[in-house]
């Protein structure tokens, strides 16, 4: 099997990512595939991009603005 | 007063921690690599553009390597003569050849050092800057300082007016957040701006004697509620922290701007100032990207972040400053021990959680609204534990200031199976019936006055199967003192009549970590109002001792110094300690008190040093 690589995007394991663990994927060029060093995920490009997209999902205010005067108000 | 400052601080890091990472993946290490070198200084100018264009001065922190470097010596030079930019220094970016070559070592963390090198680096770095500039700075920094690194410095250089001296709850979450790699073990130190005591940098001084003569500032500000449970390095001002926490779409990190906003409101509990720092290292913006985000984005996340800051600034609502003007101002501004709080609410979870953080010289105490206002971490700066770090220190990397509570770390209100976690509550009884109010989601209300700052947690009701029971709850912070007032009290009751016993208790442990630490050698005890008092030592054998009548509770945690205590204001109440067992590693006090409606159990918590 061939050496792992940084890909062209340095991705991050997403299961890793998922318990807060910041591990960066290597890149099998023979398999087109990302893969962990530390846990058991390997997959695609896109598979890591929904579950990014998935990550995302606890900041539900992620788009929002809070303002000065919103911040007072919120819940008081 | 109505005061928000900024300070805005940049570092010309020829080695940048990440960018080296970066560049060095599958080739043999070469520090002071000429295109890393070149970049970081390209970063170093680009953010110093991006500041002045918005009409901000910085505070140029030079590395050690950056001091053998002309063209950064050169930048820092003409960024001083034309803008004001101060020049000061600091600790981080050490790594170079002229270090290795001196000291042999691939040490990066100045902390960490063995006391020797620590001391040697002191001289040695202050020395090459008077050289190079003819003057020493008048102000330093690292991820963290403890008290014996910044008493000698101020011993010796006493021009040293201001440190970034740590990284607000840069601790076990980070740690694991970066594989287990990242050594900065900090927690348990202020959030914002403070004079730490000489005897122990996170905690916040006493008084004069106790002052340790420089003012210290946390590495960034962070979210006061996202670090309750994550790391702390995704919630902080510093844009591509919030981009490594993916709270962000394209390039829209709206976040960003709310976490200066709520800084700002932070206002409102603190006499009318507020602080915000802001702090990125250049390996954050490296052309290559950082992780999955693109340079570009980077840029702009800067560019828009900083030109936030100039647009607060023209409408006159944020003061920029250097780091020594800042010191300057908190110095003729702010006390010594100067208390600071917090009624924090989430802006980007989404959900109605608020937090309430307040510190003075006593303690450091965080309420977590959403579990009804229970206290859920603790420190107890009253005893002002002396514990320096690095090599050849009992602590070493673990430079974190001991808790007596972490509802997160050791259980807190949810345990598996058995026992109970650390967390400071109240349980409410009616009959066979028990409901701890920590299941009870609340918000808070802030009020202060002559020498207190008040919590009040908005009521929240209990529903037992015949019996409904609103319960409000305040605390009254007494400035300095070590007493907090807790006041509990029945609001309204379905049935008047009725009768409910209130149970004010602290679940206590100590440690740094989420690990147990030995507890043997503790002691708790329960003096009734006869002043007959009770005392048992732990040894993990699940006893309890009781008083019918009880002036005080008592436990004595002597590993880090700390008695806490609780006593009643009414002569009624019952009192008890247990004692824990292996598989429940926790001392508990209580006071219970049985009350009507319009009843309260007024209780007076007490941290002072053991």
């Amino acid at each position: 099997m061939a050496q792992g690589r940084t890909g062209k995007i340095n991705y991050r394991c997403p299961h890793c990512l998922f318990r807060a663990i910041d591990y960066d994927l290597l890149y099998d060029r023979n398999a087109d595939q990302y893969y962990c060093r530390r846990c058991n995920w390997e997959g695609s490009e896109m598979e890591i991009l929904a579950d990014y997209s998935v990550y995302k999902q606890q900041y539900r205010h992620m788009l929002k603005r809070w303002t000065v005067d919103s911040i007072i108000a919120k819940d008081e | 007063m109505d005061k928000f400052i900024l300070n805005v601080i940049h570092r010309p890091e020829l080695v940048p921690e990440y960018i080296n990472t970066d560049a060095l993946e599958g080739q043999k290490e070469e520090v002071g690599k000429g295109e890393v070198v070149s970049e970081s200084l390209d970063i170093f100018r680009l953010q110093q553009e991006i500041a002045h264009q918005n009409g901000i001065r910085c505070t140029i922190q030079m590395t050690y390597a950056s001091l053998f470097n002309e063209e950064a010596i050169a930048l820092a030079k003409a960024d001083h003569e034309k803008y004001g930019d101060e020049i000061g220094h600091t600790f981080l970016g050490v790594q170079c050849k002229e270090f290795r070559e001196k000291y042999h070592s691939k040490e990066l963390a100045v902390w960490l050092l063995p006391w020797d090198m620590k001391t040697r680096l002191v001289h040695d770095t202050f020395a090459r800057f008077n050289e190079v500039f003819g003057f020493y700075p008048t102000s330093t920094g690292s991820y963290f300082m403890d008290a014996e690194l910044i008493n000698y410095i101020k011993k010796h250089y006493p021009m040293v007016k201001i440190a970034v001296a740590a990284c607000f709850e840069e601790g076990p979450k980070v740690f694991r957040h970066t594989n287990n790699t990242w050594y900065t073990l900090l927690d348990g130190g202020p959030w914002t701006a403070w004079v730490p005591s000489k005897k122990c940098s996170h905690a916040i001084a006493e008084n004069a004697e106790d002052d340790s003569g420089i003012v210290a500032v946390p590495h960034l500000s962070r979210d006061l509620l996202g670090v309750m449970d994550n790391a702390g390095d995704m919630f902080g001002t510093h844009p591509q922290n919030i981009i490594r926490g993916l709270a962000y779409e394209d390039d829209r990190l709206p976040f960003m701007y709310n976490l200066v906003d709520q800084y700002q409101v932070m206002k409102k509990y603190n006499k009318g100032f507020s602080y915000n720092l802001v702090y990125v290292g250049p390996g954050w913006m490296g052309k290559s990207g950082r992780w999955e985000c693109s340079y570009r984005v980077l840029k702009k996340s800067y560019e828009d972040f900083l030109g936030y800051y100039g647009e607060l600034k023209k409408a006159g609502k944020v003061e920029d400053m250097t780091m020594t003007e800042f010191s300057d101002w908190y110095r003729h501004n702010k006390a010594i021990n100067e208390p600071i709080c917090g009624l924090w609410k989430d802006t980007l979870f989404g959900t109605k959680n608020q937090c309430f953080w307040y510190a003075d010289s006593q303690f450091r105490i965080q309420v977590d609204l959403k579990l009804g206002g229970a206290i859920t971490d603790i420190r107890p700066y009253a005893s002002k534990l002396e514990r320096p770090c690095g090599a050849g220190t009992p602590a070493n990397q673990d430079a974190s200031y001991p808790y007596i509570v972490h509802s997160r770390y050791r259980g807190g209100p949810f345990t598996h199976y058995a026992g109970e976690g650390a967390i400071k509550s109240a349980k409410i009884r009616h009959g066979s019936e028990e409901v701890d109010l920590s299941a009870c989601r609340s918000t808070g209300r802030y009020e202060e006055g002559e020498g207190y700052r008040r919590l009040i947690v908005n009521p929240v009701e209990i529903e037992f199967n015949a019996l409904t029971v609103k319960i409000g709850t305040s605390y009254t912070f007494w400035e300095n003192t070590g007493r907090i007032e807790i006041t509990r009290k029945v609001l309204e009751m379905s049935d008047p009549a009725e009768i409910v016993e209130i149970d004010e208790y602290l679940t206590s442990c100590w440690g740094t970590n989420e690990y147990p630490e030995d507890l043997t050698g503790c002691t708790l005890s329960v003096t009734g109002r006869d002043g007959l008092r009770n005392e048992l030592n732990y040894e993990y054998r699940c006893r309890d001792l009781h008083a019918e009548a009880v002036q005080k509770v008592e436990a004595i945690i002597p590993m880090v110094q700390t008695k806490a205590s609780m006593t009643p204001m009414s002569d009624d109440c019952r009192g008890y300690c247990e004692e824990g067992y292996s598989f429940a590693p926790n001392l508990k006090i209580g006071l219970v008190r049985t009350v009507g409606l319009g009843g309260e159990l007024n209780v007076t918590f007490k941290i002072e040093r053991a």
